[in-house]
């Protein structure tokens, strides 16, 4: 299987501001619902994602004054090669396809919410109700995307399921990138073909030591991070309830 | 003499009718309105619950994992009377198959309003995947059902035939013990099986669930006998009382002993994220009502009723020393279920977004809260009426109290003749 791709991502933290560009990007491309974030910068500690953040609230550095430090970690779904979300999933509505995509058929789900217990990265929104939007809202991606013949975006939310990031398959499909991978203006993120060795994100990970979030669980996502570990300050103060 | 009994047993009878239906109707108007509520929700999503994308699963799923439990004591009352001979639980084992059929009746049931798309709920059979836990459940539970329904129809087959069914009774109460073992087990999987809630995944979580379940569900026997007791003047036979308690007390020890296992590894090995739950639920913890529900309504207050000679030769007693440590297993229930959610394991500012919106509100929830919203507790309060219904109509229709026919004349059975009186005087 030469041909096969296998699209991956590495968000580069040391890159990222904080500006939530992707985050409303995606927002507005995928249509989401008031209330819905697929995809959401959260403020991290620059050490490590597994370390306890300074605070509850966003933008807060870790450390004590002048010796604070301050990352980013957008975060959407994984992609995960073995997704506990689709082994969870009781009727297989949650699939990974050739290429790495996780994706939810919206026609098949009956809507449990297993896979939201079992996804460690919190990225799954369910479909509490009728979706609001904000009245001037522009509408991206407005058209229902099947993927080998299911349904894994609607503009039109149904009631009941679950969706989550789809890392933009209808664009995939059509030879672009993700939207958020587009949009942002510090040229964090960075998508390829993992398959390729000489692609860029496969000399990300190979070579510059891009690492995934909670490894350990041995989950496998096809998004890696390169973190900000390098800007730290040396003496590894991350120091929790800092913070305001 | 006798006409002075044969009288207060005419007003008593006419009493029990009087109460019977108060009973009924109490019952009937509780499953209409949860059902009418159902019907509401269904209008409008889940989102008229308290559940949101961090606690997303809530009172529905703990009432589900708590059902199951209740339908564990029934069977293994009944099988364990077979299998280890237990002779003085044989009064019970059909009391026992009732309430363990109506149990995972209300539990299979139970999910049904949980569900985002209820309408596509034969998507389960239509498309399993195996590899999910929550299909293994579905079978298990299914299997279950059929399995009660067949064994309640051979003991109720068996009183009228007491010679020809004796093996099969003995076959059937063979295949129960295990069955039960393996629905406990299947439903606590759901939950210890899952790497992103380390409160959930722990080896204990099987024979926890078998431990509670066992307790439950013998409570939910013994608190059915000796309403009957009291309503219906069917006498029990002491022997019986000492096993049943003796039972109670038993599995609420290993119980709360496995729970607390669960405890200390986390409390001594202090890794933050382990920790986070827990530290809800200790004293001083914004969960901490479930601690004192499950260690003190539901733990000690039992154990004293059921231990102490003066308490536990008092039937009322011992069913409400029952009652209590049925509380303490929902309580549990809800520490566990809602405790893995609060705290996400990665659980970074500005927390998960709440899936629903309101204007002056943040969408973003850092760490996750829940109340049950007045849906969820009328749907729930129906589900527990519907179940009480059950047993009682099956209670009534099958008299599952009746002298098992092979039952030697013991002297402490003799006091069971006066069962099959009472119950005309109910039917």
């Amino acid at each position: 299987m030469a041909d096969q791709k296998r699209w991956g991502m590495v968000i580069d933290q040391s890159r990222c501001i904080g500006c939530w560009t992707c985050a409303v990007a995606c927002k507005e491309i995928n249509n989401q619902p008031l209330g819905y974030w697929w995809n959401r910068v959260l403020t991290a500690p620059p050490a490590s994602s597994a370390k306890a953040p300074a605070s509850e609230n966003v933008d807060v550095p870790a450390g004590e004054f002048p010796n604070v430090s301050l990352a980013y970690q957008p975060t959407a779904c994984q992609h995960c090669q073995d997704a506990p979300c689709v082994k969870v999933c009781p009727v297989g509505a949650t699939f990974r396809r050739d290429d790495g995509v996780v994706l939810i058929d919206y026609e098949r789900c009956i809507g449990c919410r297993y896979c939201v217990a079992a996804c460690p990265y919190g990225v799954r929104v369910f479909n509490w109700g009728d979706a609001q939007h904000a009245d001037d809202f522009t509408v991206g991606y407005g058209e229902d995307y099947r993927s080998d013949g299911r349904l894994v975006f609607t503009p039109e939310r149904p009631r009941g399921v679950v969706e989550k990031c789809t890392m933009c398959a209808e664009l995939l499909d059509a030879g672009q990138e993700p939207f958020c991978v587009e949009q942002c203006p510090a040229g964090a993120r960075v998508f390829g073909d993992l398959n390729d060795p000489n692609s860029e994100v496969s000399k990300l990970v190979n070579e510059e030591g891009a690492k995934r979030l909670l490894d350990e669980l041995g989950t496998k996502p096809d998004v890696f991070y390169e973190t900000a570990a390098r800007r730290d300050l040396g003496d590894g103060s991350t120091q929790s309830g800092s913070g305001a | 003499m006798m006409a002075t009994a044969h009288a207060s047993h005419a007003i008593r009878s006419r009493l029990n009718r009087r109460g019977l239906q108060a009973w009924s109707g109490l019952l009937g108007l509780l499953v209409a309105l949860g059902f009418g509520t159902w019907i509401y929700q269904l209008t409008q999503g889940l989102r008229v619950t308290g559940m949101r994308d961090v606690v997303s699963w809530g009172a529905y799923i703990v009432t589900f994992a708590f059902f199951v439990g209740l339908s564990a004591g029934g069977l293994i009352v009944a099988s364990a009377a077979e299998v280890f001979g237990v002779r003085s639980l044989k009064p019970l084992s059909k009391l026992g198959v009732l309430t363990a059929l109506a149990s995972v009746t209300c539990a299979g049931l139970m999910i049904i309003p949980d569900l985002g798309r209820p309408d596509r709920i034969l998507n389960l059979v239509a498309h399993p995947h195996w590899a999910s836990p929550l299909i293994w459940d579905v079978g298990i539970i299914a299997a279950y059902f059929v399995f009660a329904a067949v064994d309640l129809t051979v003991l109720h087959r068996r009183e009228k035939s007491p010679t020809g069914l004796a093996k099969t009774v003995r076959v059937l109460a063979y295949i129960g013990l295990p069955t039960a073992v393996l629905l406990h087990s299947i439903t606590a999987w759901i939950f210890g099986l899952q790497i992103a809630r380390t409160w959930w995944n722990t080896a204990l979580m099987a024979p926890l669930f078998v431990t509670s379940a066992i307790l439950s569900g013998t409570a939910l026997v013994a608190v059915v006998a000796v309403a009957a007791q009291w309503f219906a003047h069917v006498r029990v036979p002491e022997q019986t009382w000492r096993v049943v308690t003796n039972l109670l007390v038993v599995s609420l020890c290993v119980d709360l002993f496995l729970v607390a296992c669960d405890y200390i590894t986390i409390l001594w090995g202090n890794v933050p994220r382990e920790r986070a739950a827990l530290n809800l639920i200790l004293p001083g913890g914004s969960w901490q009502t479930v601690f004192w529900l499950e260690w003190i309504v539901g733990g000690v207050v039992p154990l004293v009723l059921l231990m102490t000679p003066r308490f536990r030769s008092s039937r009322a007693l011992v069913a409400v020393g029952a009652l209590l440590a049925m509380v303490g297993v929902y309580a549990y229930r809800i520490e566990l279920v809602v405790g893995g959610l609060v705290r996400p394991i990665m659980q970074l500012p500005p927390g998960i977004a709440k899936g629903t919106y309101q204007s002056d509100k943040t969408s973003f929830v850092y760490t996750g809260t829940y109340h049950p919203t007045w849906v969820e507790i009328s749907i729930v309060i129906g589900m527990f009426a519907l179940l009480a219904t059950f047993i009682t109509i099956g209670y009534r229709r099958l008299k599952v109290l009746s002298r098992p026919p092979e039952s030697p004349p013991a002297p402490e059975v003799a006091a069971h003749v006066t069962a099959p009186v009472a119950q005309e005087a109910l039917t």
